[in-house]
């Protein structure tokens, strides 16, 4: 079997205030580790957006990552009422001029502490699906039930499920029955034979490889693929093509 | 680059080193959808990647009932000889019980080489009075015992109770389950510096960076245990975790097996 090529949905660079081990704030960090796990590509948000102020994060971002081919720029964004936020007719341009080809949200009290319903989130979702740029989306902020509203609603948005773990198939699999718009992020998806059986189940096509360096090592998630027992096309896929499928689908 | 860099990235089975997983579980979750969760699928995925031998605790013993699970552990390791180990499950609620089952495993069975506690999920603090009788059973045959521990969030077996409890007990091998949780790292290793007969674990699911690299720096690979968890959490993580960390190979022999084999007769 020829080595897999890996392009991770799930990273970032930047500082966090309580890390899990060591402190592995920039860019080279994320290299590093990177090369340890043997990744070529990386799909990348700043902690300064999640954890600070998005506008900010996604400045500082932009700066960071410049130069450096194999990171591809993912904003954290939210609705625009505030004016912190472009209106979407206005922060799309913006994000096509900055080769951003997908988005991640943090809804909820205490992260950015908006609504992803429609009254809220409505225009922006609008807008996102139109573009088909993918969504990703921190479990740890949205419920599943608003998960669900959002594929009914969205049905031509991609949304990615980051940090989905072992614990979630009971709520993954009815709408993975339900809908081609949901997809799984694996950092944290490590059931035992989970990944046989999504694959057995609704095909490969629903699986994103992702890590989540720095914070964790890229080796778990890594070895969790290469050693499923499925077929070598479905673990490229998995690894990376589903991947830029999406993102190709993206400003179309 | 590792090693097994390849060997990992082409997902090949690690043949020329044993693989000892002394944190495993057995059976299907009340919490979660486990696949591969029955013995059969738990030596084919082990097969997957080169996990040789396993000792296992049952999720029917550690969430209900251990006389009910310990049973299920005696006949994974009948079924699966050579494979499968056992790891008795006690509760501190259930002192005399426990005791009994202990007696009852060890001398049914000579693959049940350990015991398993779980104070978060039993709800039995580690500090428990009744779990007295349970300790000095293990001391007095210098047992390993698995502890599930976490660094906080946990009233029953946070890292300060498990602190307390094995400085009384240099006689029992203790390994920190999950060596503390994701965010335990530091806590763990300060731990394992001060205390003997402590061992650290590799199982866990959200794996931090270089976590490998920074035990086998500060407490050498002698301390650290091969554990994976599975089939709550798949194993192949670990695999890569270990096979692909920027430690030497002897690390690597003494984390995958040397360590485990030191502790226990298998």
């Amino acid at each position: 079997m020829a080595k897999l090529k890996f392009f991770d949905c799930n990273c970032s660079v930047g500082r966090v205030t309580h890390p899990h081990l060591y402190d592995i704030p920039d860019v080279k960090g994320l290299l590093e580790e990177m090369e340890t796990a043997g990744i070529e590509e990386a799909l990348v948000y700043h902690t300064l957006a999640r954890d600070g102020y998005p506008p900010d994060g996604n400045s500082m971002l932009m700066d960071e990552i410049k130069g450096f081919k194999e990171l591809h720029p993912a904003w954290v964004v939210m609705p625009h009422h505030t004016g912190e936020m472009p209106r979407p007719e206005n922060l799309l341009p913006e994000m096509k001029q900055n080769n951003v080809k997908a988005v991640r949200v943090y809804p909820k009290l205490n992260f950015h502490s908006f609504s992803i319903s429609e009254w809220c989130a409505g225009e922006l979702l609008n807008a996102l699906e139109e573009k088909r740029i993918p969504l990703i989306l921190d479990l740890d902020t949205v419920s599943w039930d608003e998960v669900n509203t959002i594929l009914k609603n969205h049905q031509q948005l991609p949304v990615i499920t980051a940090t989905c773990t072992y614990r979630n198939n009971r709520y993954i699999y009815p709408l993975l029955e339900k809908y081609d718009n949901l997809f799984i992020e694996l950092s944290r998806f490590m059931g035992a034979g989970a990944i046989e059986d999504i694959v057995k189940r609704f095909g490969s096509r629903p699986l994103l490889f992702g890590t989540n360096m720095p914070q964790y090592t890229g080796t778990a998630a890594l070895s969790l693929l290469t050693y499923a027992d499925i077929n070598e096309k479905d673990k490229q896929s998995i690894a990376d093509t589903n991947l830029r499928n999406l993102l190709k689908e993206v400003w179309k | 680059m590792t090693e097994y860099f390849e060997r990992i990235h082409e997902g090949l089975p690690i043949t020329d080193v044993e693989i000892i997983d002394l944190h495993a579980h057995l059976g299907p979750e009340r919490v979660m959808h486990v696949p591969a969760n029955d013995p059969g699928s738990m030596v084919k995925t082990m097969d997957l990647c080169g996990i040789n031998k396993t000792v296992v605790s049952t999720t029917s013993g550690i969430n209900v009932d251990i006389v009910l699970g310990n049973n299920l552990m005696l006949k994974a390791i009948r079924a699966h000889r050579g494979r499968i180990y056992g790891a008795c499950f006690v509760n501190g609620h259930y002192p005399e019980l426990s005791l009994d089952e202990l007696q009852r495993c060890f001398a049914e069975d000579k693959d049940v080489i350990m015991i398993k506690i779980h104070p978060y999920s039993t709800s039995c603090n580690m500090k428990d009075k009744r779990m007295k009788k349970i300790y000095e059973y293990a001391s007095d045959r210098k047992l390993v015992v698995l502890v599930h521990t976490w660094l906080d969030g946990d009233q029953y077996g946070n890292l300060d109770i498990f602190a307390d409890v094995v400085k009384d007990y240099p006689d029992i091998k203790w390994i920190m389950g999950h060596s503390g949780g994701p965010y335990g790292s530091y806590h763990a290793v300060k731990l394992t510096q001060e205390v003997e007969n402590i061992f650290l674990d590799t199982a866990v699911s959200m794996c931090p960076a270089r976590q490998i690299e920074y035990f086998v720096a500060e407490v050498g690979s002698e301390r650290i245990i091969f554990g994976t968890d599975n089939p709550f959490l798949d194993p192949r993580p670990q695999i890569g975790r270990v096979g692909l960390a920027d430690i030497s190979h002897q690390d690597r022999v003494n984390i995958f097996s040397a360590n485990a084999r030191r502790l226990i007769d298998f």
